[in-house]
């Protein structure tokens, strides 16, 4: 019997389970907290820092989808605080890598770049770091383009969850990170992908891509993983 | 055609005395990976650094995905993947290496090439290292040049042997 719990998100007042994430229980009763890294069915890491919310009693932010609820948390997700935060994150996420929408599969298609929309991005304040990056054209199917991959870490965790077969992972830490196959071999040499296009469809900007796809054509179905592991636990 | 080297076939020598030191640390660890950072420096202590094929090796014992252990290795700065030098030269300075003059030999390598364990000469040629017990008690004073073990080597031995493999090298 799952105990539940009272807790308030903007005020509105939610009776919730209490084995759920702040975010969980936000998105069911439609009060939106933008994510990168959260991809539903795959194990949250707080990665992406915009999930970020107001808990009344702390200084401190947490991030819903790593936060469980509690019995009369007070929750605040759109306070003035909150969006200068988030429209940090987002200006972080375009200085750090080369995204250039108007030559990317993805333009039009692309969660950073909704997320630009949602923060009402018009200027980035941080000198870019314009890093030389590698693009990996070596997979007979799929490329990997390092300048245009924000490390949510969705790829490695729907390739090591729900396929099994972890081929990816990171290297190096800080503003060096990388996503690596095996031992930063090419991808197409990697001994433990399945080419089963996971992590492409799990991808929210253009880093990974199908090569059959031609610019701004992008078409990607992140769903497909939550669907996957939904049907999973129904144990047909 | 691209060649895929799959894991399977990852293996090391298995009378080198480091993999034996390897193996057993492993074997110690019960192949747990969770034992990942201890079972790589263990290994780095032997080596010097952390060569590929050691890591495929690890991997492939211990049951890991290949990018999870490069993920580990690069993310410590403790953990090197870069060779000390063309030639290597591992001095032993276990305790039976240590009482058998190990000292000695560390130091007439100073004096004649000018190197510290640790460094590299300016050429890249030769790395000084030193490690803990190679497992190798029985030859000590042991040194590893490139990957031979060297048993009871004296000071004049080693520098005659560095000397001709940095002679082979220019004629090669």
């Amino acid at each position: 019997m799952m105990a539940l719990v009272t807790i308030y998100i903007d005020g509105k007042k939610i009776i919730a389970g209490s084995e759920k994430t702040i975010l969980e229980v936000a998105r069911e009763n439609n009060i939106e907290i933008l994510t990168m890294c959260h991809l539903k069915g795959l194990t949250d890491v707080g990665a992406c820092r915009l999930c970020m919310v107001e808990l009344e009693g702390s200084p401190k932010l947490f991030s819903a989808c790593t936060t469980k609820v509690a019995d009369n948390m007070i929750v605040t997700t759109n306070s003035e605080r909150i969006r200068r935060y988030q429209r940090i994150t987002t200006e972080l996420f375009f200085a750090e890598r080369n995204h250039i929408c108007a030559v990317c599969v993805s333009n039009g298609a692309c969660e950073l770049q909704d997320l630009g929309y949602k923060v009402g991005l018009d200027a980035i304040r941080y000198p870019h770091l314009f890093p030389q990056c590698e693009v990996d054209t070596s997979h007979p199917l799929y490329v990997m383009d390092q300048n245009r991959c924000i490390s949510c870490s969705r790829c490695i965790r729907a390739c090591a969850e729900v396929e099994g077969a972890y081929n990816w992972d990171m290297m190096n830490r800080g503003y060096q990170i990388r996503v690596i196959s095996d031992f930063n071999t090419l991808w197409g040499e990697s001994t433990t992908c399945t080419s089963c296009g996971k992590c492409v469809q799990a991808c929210p900007t253009g880093a990974l891509w199908a090569k059959s796809i031609v610019q701004g054509q992008q078409d990607k179905h992140p769903e497909f993983i939550t669907d996957l592991m939904e049907r999973r636990k129904m144990n047909l | 055609m691209i060649v895929r080297n799959s894991l399977q076939d990852a293996d090391l020598p298995q009378d080198d005395p480091r993999v034996k030191q390897l193996n057993v640390k492993m074997k110690k660890e019960g192949y747990k990976p969770d034992a990942l950072i201890e079972i790589l420096h263990n290994a780095q202590n032997s080596y010097g650094y952390l060569p590929i094929n050691v890591l495929r090796y690890i991997a492939k014992v211990l049951r890991l995905p290949p990018s999870r252990v490069f993920g580990t290795v690069s993310f410590y700065h403790f953990f090197s993947m870069k060779s000390k030098g063309e030639h290597t030269c591992l001095v032993c300075t276990g305790t039976a290496c240590y009482v058998k003059g190990a000292q000695k030999l560390l130091d007439k390598v100073e004096e004649k090439f000018g190197l510290k364990q640790g460094q590299v000469t300016q050429d890249g040629k030769i790395g000084l290292q030193a490690a803990r017990c190679i497992g190798a008690c029985g030859l000590a004073p042991a040194v590893i040049l490139d990957d031979e073990v060297q048993a009871k080597v004296s000071p004049e031995d080693l520098i005659s042997k560095l000397t001709s493999k940095l002679e082979t090298h220019e004629q090669g």
